[in-house]
């Protein structure tokens, strides 16, 4: 690509961001507008919500934004990857929760083990028991044509009672009030990584499982635009009958990319174990596993863009609480918003797509 | 020479119907008369289907006029031409699987108020009534995916007549069925001819249309060729005047011309005793429904030549193709090559452009360069360890546009933005870059225009002349007497050799539409 043609593609994608966050911001207001809040105040009570101000400093409000937008990356990530390949995967709740389930229990079988090691292990257990997960549901469709988007539903179900009953039983706290496990011990955790001088003493939780997160945006992108398995699964996604006819194994396709998925979907479960909550609960995860879904879809079911939108949403909803807090409203009109928007940008690409056509 | 007659039910006047470049319909005129049985006639994509499409609302033609009992009539959606009096009984059922036959017969029905009660059985009496009055029983509470493919088509039929059409069109009504039931149908469109019901039949079988059209119309690549009472005919004219009679040259087109030449040319060069590299023996295949697809079927190809396999679409040729490039397993048969283990993909290297590129060649909506690079990922000199190599894919993909002449606006558009002799010419590329030893290509210049095609043509040569075993099927007879060193024509399952430059068109003619042959007088025996 020569230069001049390079500059007009970035030129390009900058304006696309512009016109997405022009939006975004005109649907908020609107939706301010209905509910008879002044639009200016609310935003910018958002805004300090999620990104802090002068006064209370801005590292600490980034911190817990970043911390809520890390769940919803991975596992919008392993939505990019099934999806991509055409494997529409509602799976990503249960996946989560497993993930966590099994990271808890390598965490309390494993005690005596070094802590660094255990760490691992936890995560290893994690990623492997989220894959498990998704490759059932992969199996099931590969073997005997069961819709992975029913699978996967039902095997939401099986992962979010299961880690109730677990809590409730095998791996409930020793003390047996309350439907939790203990936590784990603060070695196995990960590590703070913002140094308390930098926020006036005010502990930021940001922990070093986000550059996990981070680090997985680059191995998304590099699986599924830099090798053979990837670019098998696009093609899959796109036409299963031209990449049956080429020759890729559609099977071995379809397990890889529901287990890889539902790896992403069980470390997402693991890091938010072992950097935020530290211990395993009922209600764990409060749906970030279907949240995964929207994010995808506003990233362009790209990985650079589910980042950018898990970013979005992760600053929606941790701005929202500071909105409640001063105007009243309460916190699920996010929830709202998150869902308009991406109906607007639903309904932005089959415009698009209609007057390509025309 | 024409009785004075009541106005035909309809009348098509000069319709002539373009698809990009591609002329389908020159300036076709076409009538028909209540009380008769009128057969359209021609090889795959001479234009029938398209011509009564457009007198059933289906496409819109872009110039020519109808008119319907002698009044001019603008027919431009199905609703329209159902409203006129015109139903049409397709190929492939237009009914629902799950619903009943009940259910199915009313779909047409037009609904009185939505706060009416509906009652599917009592909607669908009248139909099912004049269904009795044909004969048929038809059960009116069971599944249509429960019934069997002919019971099927009686419900498709009577739904049909259920919107009082006077006009019935008939598109391959016999494709589907068993001997018994052909029979049975021609009975029923005799018992609906005579009660005053015109119909429109299109069919490639000679035997059929002599014994149920009262008329003929043959048209042969969009041009009108001849009609006639079948009374005044036989076979043998049928036959010659569906695939015209090349002997003569009598209709040359520019196409035709330049690939006689250069195929002369080529065949001079082209080495006499090449060796038989594949084989196969006995080979019996089941299609997607368990229906045996091919039987019994011997063939030899050697290397450096063509073999042309002609016949019309549905006789086995989609699954002998897949079976042939390894893309589905036969259920019994010798399959060798050079005498070893025919395992195509690996020996020997394979190209197959598919019949559909739409389906099964492209993913449109990838790019130009990632659509020619969907086999090259796959190879080790591609990639280090898992990393593809993207600066060689990309200079692959590059060289493979331009060798082929690939036009596009930009090789990172999606490959739905080419023209379709463009994209044809992508599936071309990307089975022809890694130089194969086995072709298998099935009517790849189907939908293309004069120079795309020729195109193609001039890839598969260069390959035969390289020494790769090629096997041509195609519906185009044309295509496969300029190609091909050796012809069979593949029908019911069966394949049988003809001699192109000894067999008449005639012959070959015949063969096309299922006219065994008997005794010697086809030269053709089953290798």
């Amino acid at each position: 690509m020569k230069l001049p043609s390079l500059l007009l593609a970035l030129w390009r994608r900058f304006l696309l961001i512009l016109a997405y966050g022009a939006g975004l911001t005109l649907l908020l207001c609107v939706t301010f507008l209905i509910l008879k809040i002044p639009p200016v105040t609310a935003l910018s009570s958002l805004c300090i919500g999620a990104f802090g101000d002068s006064e209370s400093g801005h590292i600490y409000s980034i911190s817990e934004t970043l911390i809520k937008t890390t769940p919803l990356l991975l596992t919008g990530l392993g939505v990019v990857v099934a999806w991509q390949a055409g494997m529409f995967s509602i799976g990503g709740e249960g996946q989560l929760l497993i993930g966590a389930l099994a990271g808890m229990a390598a965490g309390k079988i494993g005690e005596k083990i070094p802590s660094s090691l255990l760490t691992l292990i936890i995560i290893l257990a994690g990623v492997g028991a989220g894959a498990f997960w998704g490759y059932l549901a992969g199996i099931m469709r590969v073997k005997r044509g069961v819709q992975e988007v029913i699978s996967t539903i039902m095997l939401n179900y099986l992962a979010i009672y299961l880690v109730g009953w677990m809590v409730e039983g095998p791996l409930q706290e020793k003390a047996r009030r309350v439907s939790q496990s203990d936590p784990l011990p603060d070695s196995v955790l990960f590590a703070r990584i913002i140094p308390p001088a930098l926020t006036n003493g005010s502990i930021a939780r940001l922990h070093s499982g986000t550059l996990i997160a981070v680090l997985s945006i680059l191995v998304v992108s590099f699986m599924m635009y830099r090798t053979r398995t990837g670019f098998g699964m696009r093609l899959m996604g796109q036409n299963p009958d031209a990449a049956k006819t080429a020759r890729y194994p559609i099977d071995t396709l379809r397990l890889r990319a529901m287990a890889i998925s539902g790896g992403l979907c069980g470390l997402a479960g693991v890091i938010e174990l072992l950097g935020v909550t530290g211990r395993l609960y009922a209600n764990f995860s409060p749906g970030w596993g279907f949240t995964a879904i929207p994010v995808a879809l506003l990233g362009g079911l790209t990985p650079i863009g589910t980042a950018a939108s898990a970013l979005f949403f992760g600053a929606l909803t941790e701005g929202s609480e500071n909105l409640a807090r001063f105007s009243g409203v309460s916190s699920v009109l996010i929830y709202v918003i998150q869902a308009a928007a991406v109906l607007a940008v639903v309904g932005a690409k089959s415009w698009q797509s209609l007057r390509k056509e025309a | 020479m024409q009785k004075a007659e009541p106005d035909p039910l309809a009348r098509m006047e000069a319709i002539t119907k373009r698809y990009g470049t591609a002329t389908v319909l020159r300036n076709i005129s076409f009538d028909i008369r209540p009380g008769e049985i009128h057969a359209l006639l021609g090889e795959n994509g001479a234009g029938k289907s398209t011509l009564m499409h457009i007198l059933s609302g289906l496409t819109r033609p872009d110039s020519g006029s109808i008119s319907l009992s002698g009044i001019p009539a603008k027919i431009d959606s199905p609703r329209e031409a159902r409203r006129l009096g015109i139903a049409m009984v397709h190929q492939h059922f237009t009914l629902v699987p799950a619903f009943t036959v009940a259910e199915n017969l009313t779909l047409d029905s037009p609904v009185k108020s939505i706060f009416s009660r509906f009652s599917a059985m009592k909607s669908a009496d009248s139909a099912l009534s004049r269904a009795h009055e044909l004969g048929w029983n038809l059960p009116a509470n069971a599944l249509i995916r429960d019934l069997p493919i002919g019971t099927q088509q009686r419900v498709e039929i009577v739904k049909a007549l259920a919107t009082d059409a006077k006009l019935l069109i008939f598109d391959e009504p016999t494709a589907v069925l068993s001997a018994s039931e052909i029979e049975e149908l021609f009975g029923v469109l005799r018992k609906l001819r005579d009660a005053g019901h015109g119909i429109a039949l299109i069919a490639h079988k000679l035997a059929e249309i002599l014994a149920v059209a009262d008329r003929v119309t043959v048209l042969r690549r969009g041009e009108f060729v001849a009609s006639c009472p079948v009374g005044d005919t036989n076979a043998s004219q049928l036959a010659s005047w569906m695939i015209g009679n090349r002997d003569e040259s009598s209709i040359p087109t520019k196409v035709d011309k330049l690939e006689i030449v250069s195929d002369e040319k080529q065949k001079s060069v082209s080495n006499p005793d090449s060796e038989i590299v594949f084989t196969a023996k006995q080979l019996i295949i089941r299609g997607d429904r368990g229906e045996t697809a091919i039987n019994d079927l011997d063939m030899e190809v050697r290397n450096g030549e063509i073999f042309g396999i002609g016949g019309v679409d549905g006789n086995g040729q989609s699954e002998l193709a897949e079976v042939l490039v390894g893309l589905r397993s036969p259920m019994s048969g010798l399959l060798q090559w050079n005498g070893a283990e025919f395992k195509p993909g690996v020996t020997p290297v394979t190209g197959y452009i598919p019949q559909d590129r739409r389906r099964s060649g492209l993913a449109v909506t990838m790019s130009v360069r990632e659509n020619l690079i969907f086999e090259a990922v796959r190879e080790p000199e591609y990639r280090y360890g898992i990393m593809l190599k993207k600066r060689e894919l990309t200079s692959l993909a590059d060289t493979m546009a331009t060798q082929f002449d690939i036009r596009t606006n930009g090789l990172d558009l999606p490959a739905s933005s080419l023209s379709g002799g463009n994209q044809q010419k992508i599936v071309v590329a990307r089975a022809l870059h890694s130089d194969p030893d086995w072709i298998v290509a099935v009517n790849p210049t189907r939908g293309l225009d004069i120079h795309a095609s020729l195109f193609v043509h001039s890839q598969l040569r260069a390959a035969r002349l390289r020494g790769a075993a090629i096997v041509l099927i195609s519906t185009d007879m044309d295509e496969l007497t300029a190609l091909s060193d050796r012809t069979a024509i593949l029908s019911s399952g069966q394949l049988t050799l003809y001699d192109k430059a000894e067999s008449s068109s005639l012959e070959v003619g015949l063969l096309l539409g299922g006219w065994k042959p008997s005794g010697n007088t086809i030269v053709g025996e089953v290798i």
